[in-house]
């Protein structure tokens, strides 16, 4: 305590010093308001201590939020940000606009060639990195191993549909408020959408044919808003149609979860015996196949920091990244938070790290899902567009969550299947046809 | 003067008023007492009302993660800062309306009001693009000027209704004495509108402390007042009904507390002119 | 009365006004309007171009411009109803003697100082949430189910949450307006052997119309332009639910980037909101002539 409070004394005299001696630049950071980012906030004392001449200002903001300003301001040069925090979605469509800085040059200790090739794949255009992976995630079906031995099951190593749905009736118990299965129903593209779009591929389906004719009038596309519908109406908890992933977070953390199959990094929020009433009793499989097929339809999702190119703070900004980034925040984080906090899945020595895979147990499955993403190719048709859960062009924003509208409605009752997937047909064919596609 | 009243009334009518009246305010209070139970507590599906263990780890968790006092401040000097601008603007405007009619005042007053009418997401970006182009962007400057203009029709209007109520028999004796324009604004007019200027002040702090639009939009970190402070507790990861119970008890509190303390003056003056 | 010197100083002091009103109105709808006229989306810089109606033919064949429509009104006018009413019933108790009557006004008035965000965030969190809820709690305790408010009712419990936040500003207003009733007119009344009832058709609400109309025309400003309760509570779904023309307009804008089609919507919405505007002030006009 009095060595922290020695060493903060120390560096507010240091940024006295530095202050009157050369000026102090400021950056503002933009990022999203979820725990590994918060968790950085916490630790800028570090920062300051190491980069008294740089001084942070945090814009902290709910994903949404966050999304449609950044893009607001980025799009229109309006340079309020030094930093932002950006997905993989936005980072190739954004570089190719030389809208964002190539990160070259960010230091000896930044390592680049430890960053997890299929995640510096999709944020590398031309050979360049265009952000800095801060954390990533792939999915993963998380369960409570007590409920499933209870329903006298036994996980496969690879679960397919059929079994989840089994399971998921088995393990409800509705009297007792344990719902079989929590998934997303938040409409949007990054939430309901990423897990159906994912759920789609691994039943062989494509958002478009090589046309970039929309295949919603297709027989996969029906298969798996029939399953997804059959497991919530049925298993799920009331109310689905408006829980994201926190609130299905909050849920599963408080036991009235019996799976859950969501993005990777959950498994440290659920594991966590401070946060989650469950934290022993959670198990981790890969996400669910079609019966008989290979495609587990795993999404690639990174939360990336990005300079912008108008940025007039280009080299404080750096700095900071690299601070963000590099191997030396790992061991930080490990040493003030403890090694599972530490941000998962950008970089292969973590994963090599024995304390780490010691403390947590859910790494290697992590790992797995990250490895069998294939951004390049998602699905087992012919697709004429990259990406995972999402399709990689500036229209899917819109699009995906129009769609999303649509699932929501029919998993609140509001619309059948049938009637859900007609209208997203006609809404995705108007919408590519407006912009000009095929192109 | 007094109506005859039996004591047996007034107990039944004090009882369905109170608990009519707890029960408009109950949604404030549960978030009050929620601000001070552990993440756990919160969503106890039992939940307890006053027994529970209170503590203030949530208002800690706050604090530790954002500036509450320089979001406050901003948040001052905005709502305060427009106000006053839309008050000294407004003022000469609504006297010229209430002593001077012309035949188009009425007009006048319903376009200055349907101005309000303009839906704000569909000019963001034009807004955006001036806004970026004369250095306003996340400038509390540019804060004040926007809210300014937004709550400028509401304030003429309120005045107006003000005025209209002195009696122009005043004035012109004022004018007998020989009383100038300006002092006739400063000595006979201001003393009697002072009330009125009051509540409108007061309504407009108010309206342009809780504008979320603009106030969000236009600004990052620099002048980002309340309203952006509580846009970053909206659905953070995991339980956390506890601290944004908090964090909104904090970005209430200030206006709820001028907003009961000055309630009286509030009340006297919110007529819009509905009271003959 | 007015001299000429005083006609001329009340239009040098009206000026200032009128002049930065119709900056703030001209500028940003000019800029609105030429957007309306473009392909512009911001997400795809450098293929700006003149389309003519295009967007507004886009716009007004989008499948959720009727029911945003719909929800609109509904909106309003649900909203309008719960809080006129509600107020006036208001207005009568708090008008009643009672112990108290300071702090019982207080606990009214408390909602309107929330700011809208917050009043969103904890309606939806902790008492209409489903699982976690107090509602939810409450309907357990009484062995229902519970309700899961924003996929069954979400634009009703989006007209609760925003009637509880303006029911305040209009008992108020009316309460204010009870207070110069006419006693002495009342207290004849009820010698006469009228009814609580008759007084109140025939005394009490006819006193209160010019302030119900104020209280619906400044309301009605305010609700039109009604956001961050979408936002924040259902996204303007399931489907289009609850997506109102102001949320349309915010989706077309701010989440395609596609100026040009929020513009051309933002046109719209400005046009039915004088629409609106100009029956409204009519009917106020008429009212506040006296």
């Amino acid at each position: 305590m009095t060595m922290s409070l020695r060493t903060l004394l120390g560096a507010t005299m240091l940024v006295a010093a530095a202050g009157s001696a050369s000026a102090q630049t400021t950056i503002t950071v933009a990022t999203v308001n979820n725990g590994d980012m918060i968790r950085m906030q916490r630790l800028m004392p570090d920062f300051a201590a190491k980069h008294p001449d740089i001084k942070v200002n945090w814009v902290t903001l709910e994903e949404n939020v966050l999304r449609q300003r950044v893009t607001t301001d980025i799009a229109s040069k309006g340079g309020q940000y030094d930093v932002l925090t950006i997905g993989n979605y936005e980072v190739p469509i954004w570089a190719k606009q030389n809208w964002l800085l190539p990160l070259e040059n960010l230091g000896a200790d930044y390592d680049q060639a430890d960053l997890l090739p299929q995640v510096a794949a999709a944020l590398t255009v031309d050979g360049k990195l265009y952000a800095a992976p801060f954390y990533a995630e792939s999915s993963m079906l998380m369960y409570r191993t007590d409920l499933l031995e209870k329903a006298g099951l036994k996980m496969p190593e690879n679960p397919d549909w059929d079994f989840i749905a089994e399971a998921a009736e088995k393990m409800t118990d509705k009297a007792a408020g344990v719902y079989g299965i929590c998934l997303r129903g938040k409409a949007g593209w990054g939430e309901n959408m990423a897990l159906i779009t994912s759920m789609n591929n691994s039943m062989g389906g494509a958002w478009f044919d090589m046309e970039w004719k929309p295949e919603f009038n297709g027989p996969e596309w029906k298969q798996t808003l029939d399953t997804y519908l059959k497991l919530m109406n049925n298993y799920g908890p009331p109310g689905a149609s408006s829980n994201g992933f926190n609130e299905n977070l909050a849920l599963f953390q408080t036991g009235k979860c019996g799976m859950w199959i969501d993005a990777t990094v959950a498994a440290s929020f659920i594991s966590d015996p401070k946060e989650s009433q469950v934290a022993d009793k959670v198990g981790f499989a890969p996400a669910p196949i079609r019966a008989g097929g290979s495609n587990h339809g795993n999404w690639l999702w990174s939360w990336n920091l990005a300079i912008p190119a108008s940025s007039a703070k280009q080299d404080a900004a750096k700095t900071f990244v690299a601070w963000a980034t590099s191997p030396d925040y790992t061991k930080l984080v490990a040493e003030k938070e403890g090694i599972a906090n530490v941000p998962p899945g950008t970089r292969t020595s973590l994963y090599e790290n024995e304390a780490y895979l010691k403390a947590a147990p859910f790494a290697p499955m992590t790992l797995k899902a990250i490895q069998s993403t294939n951004t390049q190719k998602p699905s087992d048709k012919q697709v004429p567009y990259t990406g995972a859960q999402f399709v990689a062009i500036p229209e899917f924003q819109a699009i995906g969550t129009a769609v999303g509208q649509q699932f929501s409605a029919a998993l609140a009752g509001r619309a059948s299947a049938e009637q859900a997937l007609a209208a997203s047909q006609t809404l995705t064919s108007r919408e590519m046809t407006r912009a000009g596609y095929p192109k | 003067m007094a109506r005859e009243i039996s004591t047996g009334r007034k107990a039944v009518i004090t009882t369905v008023a109170w608990a009519v009246a707890l029960l408009i305010f109950f949604p404030i209070l549960w978030t009050v007492l929620t601000s001070f139970k552990t993440e756990g507590e919160a969503v106890n599906s039992h939940p307890a009302f006053l027994f529970f263990d209170w503590t203030l780890e949530n208002y800690h968790a706050v604090n530790e993660r954002s500036d509450y006092l320089a979001h406050f401040w901003n948040s001052v000097v905005i709502s305060l800062g427009s106000t006053l601008a839309g008050l000294i603007i407004a003022v000469p405007a609504a006297w010229a309306m209430a002593f001077v009619p012309g035949k188009h005042t009425k007009d006048l007053l319903m376009w200055m009001l349907s101005t309000k009418m303009l839906p704000a997401v569909g000019v963001l970006v034009p807004l955006y693009l001036l806004a970026r182009d004369t250095g306003l962007l996340d400038t509390r400057t540019g804060l004040v000027i926007v809210l300014t203009m937004v709550n400028l029709p509401i304030i003429v209007w309120m005045l107006y209704t003000y005025f209209k109520e002195i009696p122009a028999e005043i004035l012109e004796a004022a004018r007998m004495d020989g009383a100038t324009l300006s002092s006739e604004i400063l000595y006979v007019l201001t003393p009697m509108a002072v009330p009125g200027i009051a509540s409108t002040l007061l309504l407009n702090v108010i309206l342009a402390w809780n504008e979320s639009f603009w106030t969000l939009n236009l600004s990052a970190a620099n002048a980002a007042p309340l309203t952006a402070f509580i846009a970053s507790y909206s659905s953070p990861e995991g339980l956390f009904y506890a601290k944004l119970s908090a964090a909104s008890t904090m970005a209430i509190a200030p206006i709820l507390i001028l907003g009961w303390f000055s309630q009286k003056q509030l009340v006297r003056g919110l007529t819009f002119g509905a009271v003959k | 009365m007015a001299t000429q010197a005083s006609r001329t100083a009340g239009r040098l002091m009206l000026s200032p006004a009128v002049i930065l009103l119709l900056l703030w109105m001209i500028v940003p709808l000019g800029m609105t309007i030429y957007f309306s006229f473009l392909r512009f989306n911001l997400l795809m810089p450098g293929t700006e171009a003149f389309t003519g109606f295009e967007n507004y033919s886009y716009f007004f064949t989008d499948p959720a411009f009727w029911p945003a429509l719909v929800n609109t009104l509904v909106l309003v006018t649900g909203v309008l109803a719960i809080t006129v009413g509600g107020g006036i019933a208001l207005a009568v108790l708090l008008d009643q003697p009672m112990w108290g009557q300071g702090l019982v006004r207080v606990l009214v008035i408390a909602p309107f100082f929330v700011m809208p965000s917050v009043s969103a965030l904890v309606w939806k969190n902790m008492l209409m949430n489903p699982v976690n809820g107090l509602f939810a709690a409450l309907a357990r305790g009484l062995g229902l189910p519970p309700i899961d408010f924003f996929a069954d009712i979400p634009l009703a419990s989006i007209i609760v949450i925003v009637a509880w936040q303006w029911l305040p500003f209009a008992t108020l207003i009316l309460f204010t307006a009870m207070q110069s009733l006419d006693r002495e007119q009342m207290e004849a009344a009820e010698m006469d052997g009228a009814g609580p009832l008759w007084r109140f058709v025939h005394l009490t609400l006819p006193h209160l119309t010019r302030a119900m109309t104020v209280v619906v025309l400044i309301q009605t400003i305010f609700l039109l332009s009604v956001f961050a309760e979408i936002l924040v509570t259902t996204n303007g779904g399931p489907g289009t639910a609850s997506t109102t023309l102001t949320f349309l307009v915010y989706m077309q804008s701010m989440l395609q980037f596609d100026v040009g089609l929020g513009s051309a919507g933002g046109i719209v919405a400005v046009l039915l909101a004088n629409i609106v505007a100009i029956f409204l002030m009519r009917m106020i006009g008429k009212n506040l002539e006296a």
